[in-house]
């Protein structure tokens, strides 16, 4: 369908773009007011632009500290969730082994499971192991959980690789697992960075474990250090609105730059090619 | 001859690749899922000492049995010698043998018998009994049932005993035994199985009906919303434009921020003094007033229908587009050329091959709404007064603020009974599209 594009449209698109992005501007405009002007007006821009409200959102609560546990967690999940899932999607669609059916429907299904439902026992598991406040107590649950989104986009881009490479590996004396380092894995790179992506945004975002597991304040991670700044008497918005900025940006610079692939990512088991 | 390095066939590789990730899937959610379901048919506490175990069977904590049991003969001798009326050496001797004969009975056992010994010495050498094997014997359920019947009816005695008596030294060394034997039946553990007790519990409870009222109106206004506005967005961007990655960044940001981030700041945007929505909105008299979106049931879960629509709907644009852009163009050129009108283009060619790429997005949809957590727990933490919780929010404050695992598990083995209700469904619906897409 390729309709021109008319002078109406552009109207709709910046109005679409505007309220898309309004709680953003709005948050913006908020963090670089004095904290007196937030409380006291609804201006849209303030005439005496400050940043105190960034010093406070550092000094009050450990913003960087929480921003490192996020980031250490989601590293190390991306890397362990996308090399397992890339061996099982490798394995689902390209070796001979029995149950494919099976073992996909299980892990699918696993993904429709309500995390509730697995919250206490793995909750008793996690301290039972000594796992409790510490990186390894969260990395743990956030692979398994985002195996299946992982297996099932990963097995897409294996199945759209030509099967006549690994024959020919195989013919020049090529162990199966060296095909799949050597080759089948190298080519299928752009689907693995894709899911990459996409696990390290749904570890980066993560909260019912976070909250659960790593309850001391030195171990949060950015979503449930960000939900604690409020307290019992009064709500810092200069803080919050300084903070929520912070970490936005490297969600906004991750989506700029990654954007195609992330899209490639979410539609691609959505929709039959 | 050259060494030939151990090397894995195909077969055994393929399941070598796999066995990580089926671990996983099995210990951190099978495992748990069905730990759930065995945990919600017990009455299990964390914060209480003699329900913070499953035990289906009575049990003994011979610690404390016998460590109390040790003092419980002395005393009643030294109470027998203390009153001068008949009635309370009768009755105290009653309950002396009483005790003794329970005691024997269950001693009567070799076992038990050489267990109690063994944590009778650690006991007189002030050491803890630490091997929950030693420390905790399963008794039969009746039996226990019986002993702690009759020790509690003994310190009922007891206890009358010593509001009848004059002299307040008297009165207290009464009232010490009787404590001693409230101690000691406190050491028989009842078994906390109780069946599907819990269910019933909330089959009847109202607060669970209302978060599953909520649940599912959450999951259906915010589901129904998103499709129509997202595929409404999705049908205007299908078209070649000058900034389509503007557009493609601005939709996938709400999607990509974290949604604790995204409730808190719309948590600021509804606030009744200084948020600028609600302002907006009483300006506008949609609201009926600033401090309406927050602080009452219905506007709390108009705030969060809102955040959601917000959050969500350029996701489900997206989607939508990816499906809209595998449709060939030549199939409206061609009706176009039969003088179709764009409505009649839109239901016959649109939605049609739309139909499975929607139902896929309206599955993981309805599945994620339903789960809803993150946002309500931290726009409205529940309230005000639970009116805004869903099922996930009471199953986690049962949980975890109560520590109640039983109940908790309860709640949370409902949240999984309804999803996979609706995966039931969607699969039904979509598995025959998927099916003729396959066999075509």
């Amino acid at each position: 369908m390729n309709k021109r594009a008319g002078i109406g449209f552009y109207v709709f698109l910046i109005i679409f773009v505007f309220l898309v992005m309004f709680p953003f501007i709005w948050v913006f405009l908020t963090s670089i007011k004095p904290v007196g002007e937030i409380f006291s007006s609804f201006n849209w821009f303030t005439k005496h632009p400050s940043l105190d409200s960034y010093v406070a959102a550092f000094t009050h609560r450990p913003l960087v500290r929480y921003m490192l546990n996020s980031f250490v967690v989601s590293i190390v999940t991306t890397l362990l969730a996308v090399a397992f899932a890339s061996f099982a999607a490798y394995a689902l669609t390209r070796l001979p082994i029995k149950g494919k059916g099976l073992i996909l429907g299980i892990v699918l299904a696993s993904s429709m499971f309500p995390q509730v439902a697995i919250l206490s026992p793995m909750f008793n598991i996690v301290t039972g192991l000594g796992l409790r406040n510490s990186y390894l107590g969260l990395v743990l649950p956030y692979i398994t959980i985002s195996l299946p989104l992982a297996i099932w986009i990963l097995a897409t881009f294996f199945q759209k690789i030509p099967f006549e490479l690994e024959e020919s590996a195989k013919l020049d004396g090529a162990s199966p697992f060296q095909t799949f380092r050597k080759i089948i894995f190298p080519l299928a790179a752009p689907g693995v960075f894709t899911t990459g992506i996409l696990v390290f945004i749904a570890a980066w975002n993560e909260y019912l474990f976070a909250l659960t597991i790593n309850s001391n304040d030195a171990w949060r991670t950015v979503p449930v250090g960000i939900s604690m700044y409020t307290s019992e008497f009064s709500i810092p918005w200069g803080d919050i609105s300084a903070a929520t900025v912070i970490v936005t940006i490297p969600i906004v610079i991750l989506v700029l730059i990654f954007q195609r692939r992330i899209v490639s990512g979410l539609t691609s088991g959505s929709v039959k090619e | 001859m050259k060494k030939r390095r151990f090397q894995l066939n195909e077969k055994q590789l393929g399941y070598a690749m796999v066995l990580p990730s089926l671990i996983l899937v099995f210990v951190v959610i099978l495992w748990p899922v069905a730990q759930s379901f065995w945990n919600s048919l017990f009455d299990y506490r964390l914060n209480d000492p003699t329900r913070s175990e499953k035990m289906m069977h009575a049990n003994i904590d011979l610690e404390k049995y016998v460590d109390n049991h040790f003092f419980i003969e002395k005393q009643l001798d030294e109470l027998a010698d203390a009153t001068d009326r008949e009635q309370d050496k009768q009755t105290i001797s009653k309950i002396k043998t009483g005790i003794e004969k329970y005691h024997s009975e269950l001693l009567s056992d070799k076992q038990v018998e050489k267990k109690v010994e063994k944590v009778n010495d650690l006991l007189m050498a002030y050491k803890p009994v630490n091997d929950s094997e030693l420390k905790y014997q399963q008794v039969d359920n009746d039996f226990a049932a019986a002993y702690r019947k009759a020790l509690s009816s003994y310190q009922h005695d007891l206890e009358n005993i010593a509001e009848s008596l004059d002299g307040k030294e008297v009165q207290s060394d009464f009232q010490q035994t009787a404590e001693l034997l409230g101690a000691t039946n406190r050491s028989i553990l009842k078994s906390n199985f109780i069946g599907v007790d819990n269910y019933k519990k909330y089959f009847k409870d109202k607060r669970m009906w209302r978060s599953l009222g909520n649940t599912t109106l959450f999951t259906v206004i915010s589901v129904f919303f998103e499709l129509v506005l997202g595929l409404l967005v999705a049908l205007l961007i299908n078209r070649a434009f000058k900034g389509r990655g503007l557009i493609r960044a601005s939709v996938l940001i709400p999607w990509a921020v974290p949604t604790a981030v995204a409730a808190m700041m719309w948590g600021f945007l509804y606030d009744g003094q200084s948020g600028i929505v609600a302002h907006y909105l009483e300006v506008l008299h949609i609201v009926p007033s600033s401090s309406w979106l927050l602080s009452t049931g219905n506007g709390g879960l108009f705030s969060i229908i809102l955040a959601d629509v917000w959050k969500t709907t350029p996701y489900m644009a997206l989607l939508i587009l990816a499906g809209l852009q595998t449709i060939p163009g030549s199939l409206y050129e061609a009706s176009n050329v039969d003088g179709a009108s764009k409505l009649q283009q839109f239901f016959k060619i649109t939605l049609p091959l739309l139909k499975s790429s929607i139902l896929v997005a309206l599955l993981f949809r309805t599945l994620d709404a339903f789960r809803v957590f993150d946002l309500i727990y931290v726009l409205t933490g529940g309230g005000p007064a639970n009116s805004t919780e869903s099922i996930s929010v009471y199953a986690y404050k049962t949980m975890f603020s109560q520590q109640n695992f039983g109940e908790g598990s309860t709640l949370s083995v409902i949240v999984f009974l309804c999803v996979a209700l609706i995966s039931f469904i969607y699969v039904k619906l979509i598995g025959s599209e998927l099916f003729a897409g396959r066999t075509k």
